[in-house]
């Protein structure tokens, strides 16, 4: 795994019946303990200035799908440090060869932070104060698509 | 499993100290040998981290877990979780689920050999108090407890006050159910009396003194062994720790001390924490006379 949360491993169109329905790559969790899927807080994808909301985002942990609905209410299934998510999205035609800037958004709450800085969580935007256990909110990379 | 026999204060190691470099630059096994080579024989893990499959491990995870404390020669000695009531946005789960939650940990904690439960309470505000149905939570598992032979321990740690009401609720709550199965962990981060200038401190805080914990050690089944600054010639700059170890030593206390580095350089590229635990454990060793 690498250091960064948006891996350069995992970033690829998505190919269904020999048709490009989407594209997808893969994050990890920037915390050192992990989380139950309840406690995420996804937000947006940006990619070359093309914004995918959350509902548009379909998270794959173990092989399982999610969307932000199903994570919301599952306190029951838990995402390990140690394992990637991949995130999933549909756009006919996928995206195209070469360089594209991706930029996510997604934070997580911890039962042990005072609740007043958990309400004020955006995933879109950095808190107020970084803490590097906890990692970036919003990450960016420049990954290549073949 | 590897058992270790010696009395009185004991060495150990928290793997939370590995946070930034466990399952990049380094495996469980890469954590252990640190350890060993350390000569330290007491381990802290996090469940949600060190656990593959957390909270569902394979029993041929837990098999090898049970080679790696033989083969580096370690005791499992605390399971470190969160009661995590606040899993969901909506809504507080009821006193049921997190006592669900609860005994699961417990099981596991069991299952892969520990005794010790730095049982993390979920908080309500600043001060960090844990939430108001705290007594039904744990007196919902203290039967598990008693049988499994655990002993679910809340961590004490700055801002909190060895003589705050945080402590005396706990203590309380020993002495009014008669409990062995809940207790404390001190962490050593109540007792730092310095900060470098401009530093910042918790407006709270008023560290504690080593004779505070006289009273508690009935009650301590762990120590956070807190560092924060190690100098080149091996001593801790900012916690009093001859005097701790020497009160310790002196009153006849037995438990591990599992060091535990919370500094957030850990996160610098290229850092080794291994290395910055050796530095303590060399004072730990001298002042132990391990």
């Amino acid at each position: 795994m690498e250091r960064e949360v948006i891996q350069s491993v995992g970033f690829r169109n998505i190919v269904e019946n020999g048709e490009v329905t989407g594209f997808q790559l893969k994050i990890r969790l920037p915390y050192y303990r992990g989380v139950f899927l309840s406690q995420l807080r996804p937000g947006t994808l940006t990619v070359d200035g093309e914004v995918f909301t959350k509902e548009q985002i379909i998270w794959c942990i173990r092989g399982e799908e999610y969307n932000p609905e199903e994570m919301a209410v599952d306190f029951k299934t838990h995402w390990n440090p140690t394992e990637t998510a991949v995130l999933k999205v549909k756009k006919p035609g996928g995206l195209s060869q070469g360089y594209h800037d991706l930029k996510y958004g997604y934070c997580f709450t911890s039962s042990y932070m005072p609740p007043v800085m958990q309400a004020a969580l955006d995933p879109d935007k950095e808190s107020f104060v970084f803490m590097p256990e906890f990692g970036h909110h919003v990450n960016e990379r420049r990954l290549i698509i073949v | 499993m590897y058992r270790y026999d010696k009395k009185g204060p004991k060495r150990g190691v928290a793997l939370y100290s590995y946070s930034a470099e466990f399952g990049l630059t380094k495996t469980l096994e890469d954590c252990f040998e640190d350890v060993h080579d350390m000569g330290a024989h007491g381990i802290e893990i996090l469940a949600n981290t060190h656990i593959e499959n957390y909270p569902y491990p394979t029993e041929e995870w837990v098999e090898k877990w049970r080679r790696l404390c033989d083969k580096y020669e370690l005791v499992p000695v605390e399971y470190g979780h969160w009661i995590d009531s606040h899993v969901l946005g909506g809504r507080e789960l009821t006193t049921e689920e997190s006592v669900e939650m609860l005994c699961r940990d417990l099981r596991l904690a069991h299952r892969l050999g520990f005794t010790v439960m730095r049982t993390k309470m979920p908080v309500i505000n600043d001060a960090l108090e844990p939430v108001e149905n705290w007594r039904e939570i744990i007196k919902g598992a203290l039967p598990l407890a008693e049988k499994l032979g655990l002993k679910m321990c809340p961590e004490i740690h700055t801002p909190s006050n060895l003589k705050g009401k945080m402590i005396r609720d706990y203590v309380e709550f020993i002495e009014e159910t008669g409990t062995k199965n809940f207790g404390l962990n001190i962490d050593f981060s109540v007792f730092r009396n310095k900060f470098a200038e401009g530093e910042w401190k918790s407006p709270q805080f008023q560290p504690s003194e080593p004779e505070d914990m006289l009273p508690l050690l009935p009650y301590i089944y762990c120590c956070h062994a807190k560092f924060n600054h190690m100098s080149d010639e091996f001593e801790e700059t900012t916690i009093p720790y001859p005097e701790i170890i020497r009160l310790l030593i002196d009153n006849g206390w037995d438990g591990y001390l599992l060091s535990e580095y919370e500094g957030a350089d850990k996160y610098d590229p290229g850092y080794e924490v291994g290395q910055t635990l050796r530095k303590q454990h060399i004072m730990l060793k001298n002042l132990l006379g391990d």
